[in-house]
């Protein structure tokens, strides 16, 4: 039995769910907005991790769960919530079942893709690309900093610079400008992130189990999610095939993570040197599979399915973007 | 120099910093996070090559990572000073950008850190009960059954597995010793792989007396109370810092 959580209409979440009603998979659905129809009680015993989650009418023995995919949307913003005080029973119960759904994933004996504490490496940006340094790969030099000084001179030094969050909180990554120059005064107040622009062709590497799935984006944007808003161009995906040794950095760098599904965001430069700049841990990958025909949540749904370890596919000869 | 990073309203880092200059150790800086918070400039760089730090306390004392050596590390969280003043709305993204800051410079220092950051928690892994009762008994500790139930507040299932009424006992782990107790060997050495499978160098062991006269695994913290491990920690700490460190 897989277990699906989040909200179904979701495109990533409805992929996975679509793949494993074509493979016949005896699948269940927590949805979120449901939440208050739904039960849920573990325990640990020695090694033993047990329990029921009751959705509706029908209870499910949690050892029945061979795949986890939790995709799910912070708690305290679901529509069901939005006209309950802070502290009402119903806020209160939607919380704890969440935090209860959650504590079990990480530590249960299935496939979970992928448990909070590995996913917690994208919460700090930088702290991150020291992890990815660890692993071969090359990182584009950062500042952060509080210090306008700074900042006009690693500009200077580097031509082209870029700032973006620090954290995980989504922010459009911006280069940085004359006008911007103006207000860096305003950084005094709290470390802000700029990192070198770096030239090149934008690779995205989703990793699943041991299936690798590379992704060539053509965009004159500085971030090519908002490609249409900032160059007028949307970005051009295309299915693209990594050299062994890149697929192998790819994977090795993802199972280090610990993630079972992870999306890299690499730039390939002209001199064919591979920067990596992030590994996204909850991939919104339905936007590669939906461009590029790149059967992304297919290989997901196996990967739930098979509960323990995918294949590995060969993938073909050459780093080309 | 060596660095002790913890907040004005944590003993066990203000006696550690006391303990550590008394036996000798030199420089020693404590650094308040609430100093961190105010007034302090930042400036961290990273590259292929490597990772940088410079912190320019208000009082004027620079902390740069090319002449630190190690640190105590028990920050848990950026004292929240200028998410304070960040618009209602901006609040918790700048308690989250902070936290992420925070996460990515205390990798970066140089030298023997105790404890290492990890993505989920600034001072060692905060792990949720659960997790450390599989740990546990992996590591060869009796350990309670753990439930937890939708029904019950998240705050619950962060609680001490001790029975109200049970006699305590927190020990310490550093080093691969135990401070802070007498226990049988047994439970010592398995509170020592307990903290070696949890990568956490400094790892606070709570333990209960059962009803079978065992010492029973209660709850664990990567940021413990020190006092307890009186002059033996003190002293461990001091040659670990100053042997590991870079000469």
């Amino acid at each position: 039995m897989i277990l699906v959580c989040g909200i179904p209409s979701e495109t990533p979440l409805r992929m996975v769910i679509s793949r494993l009603e074509e493979m016949g998979a005896p699948f269940v659905v927590f949805n979120q907005r449901h939440f208050a129809n739904c039960e849920m009680r573990f325990e640990v015993n020695g090694q033993e991790v047990s329990g029921e989650l009751r959705i509706g009418e029908r209870a499910y023995n949690l050892q029945e769960f061979v795949g986890v995919y939790p995709r799910m949307m912070d708690d305290r913003s679901l529509p069901e919530l939005s006209n309950e005080p802070p502290d009402s029973n119903l806020r209160n119960y939607c919380r704890s079942l969440h935090e209860t759904l959650t504590r079990w994933m990480e530590i249960a004996p299935a496939r979970v893709i992928n448990r909070c504490a590995p996913m917690a490496s994208n919460s700090s940006k930088p702290y991150q690309s020291q992890l990815i340094r660890e692993h071969g790969f090359l990182i584009p030099e950062i500042l952060i900093t509080t210090n306008p000084e700074l900042v006009r001179g690693f500009r200077a030094r580097h031509g082209r610079v870029i700032y973006k969050s620090i954290s995980a909180v989504r922010s459009i990554v911006q280069e940085l400008t004359d006008e911007d120059e103006e207000r860096l005064d305003r950084i005094r107040w709290c470390p802000t992130q700029f990192q070198q622009f770096v030239e090149g062709t934008n690779l995205r590497v989703h990793t699943i189990g041991n299936e690798v799935f590379a992704t060539a984006v053509r965009s004159e944007a500085t971030d090519y999610r908002y490609a249409a808003r900032q160059s007028g161009e949307p970005a051009e995906l295309r299915e693209v095939t990594l050299s062994d040794e890149l697929t192998e950095q790819c994977l090795r760098l993802a199972h280090a993570l610990g993630l079972e599904f992870a999306g890299i965001d690499l730039k390939v430069t002209p001199d064919n040197e591979v920067y990596c700049f992030e590994v996204n841990p909850c991939p919104g990958y339905s936007y590669y599979e939906a461009n590029t025909g790149q059967e992304i949540s297919a290989a997901v749904a196996r990967a739930l399915v098979s509960g323990t370890g995918s294949k590995k596919e060969e993938v073909g000869a050459l780093a080309h973007a | 120099m060596w660095l002790v990073l913890c907040s004005s309203s944590d003993p066990s880092g203000l006696w550690v910093y006391e303990g550590l200059r008394q036996m000798g150790i030199a420089p020693v800086e404590l650094v308040l996070a609430e100093w961190l918070a105010y007034g302090s400039q930042w400036e961290h760089r990273l590259d292929t090559n490597g990772t940088h730090l410079k912190i320019t306390l208000q009082d004027g004392r620079v902390l740069c990572s090319s002449r630190i050596r190690g640190a105590i590390n028990r920050l848990m969280a950026p004292s929240p000073g200028i998410a304070e003043r960040a618009a209602a709305s901006d609040k918790e993204y700048a308690q989250a950008e902070l936290q992420a800051f925070y996460l990515s410079w205390l990798h970066g220092l140089p030298g023997v850190v105790i404890n290492r950051p990890s993505a989920i928690g600034l001072c060692g892994s905060w792990l949720h009960p659960s997790e450390w009762v599989l740990r546990a008994d992996r590591a060869g500790l009796p350990t309670p059954v753990f439930r937890q139930s939708g029904h019950d507040s998240p705050e619950k299932g962060y609680r001490s597995l001790a029975p109200d009424g049970a006699a305590i006992l927190r020990l310490i782990t550093f080093g691969g010793e135990v401070f802070g107790g007498q226990v049988p060997e047994t439970t010592s050495r398995a509170c020592v792989r307990l903290a070696r499978e949890a990568k956490t160098e400094m790892l606070g062991v709570e333990l209960y007396l059962a009803g079978n006269g065992e010492w029973t695994f209660a709850n664990a913290t990567p940021c413990p109370d020190l006092s307890a491990g009186g002059k033996p920690l003190l002293e461990s700490l001091a040659h670990i810092l100053t042997a590991g460190g870079r000469p």
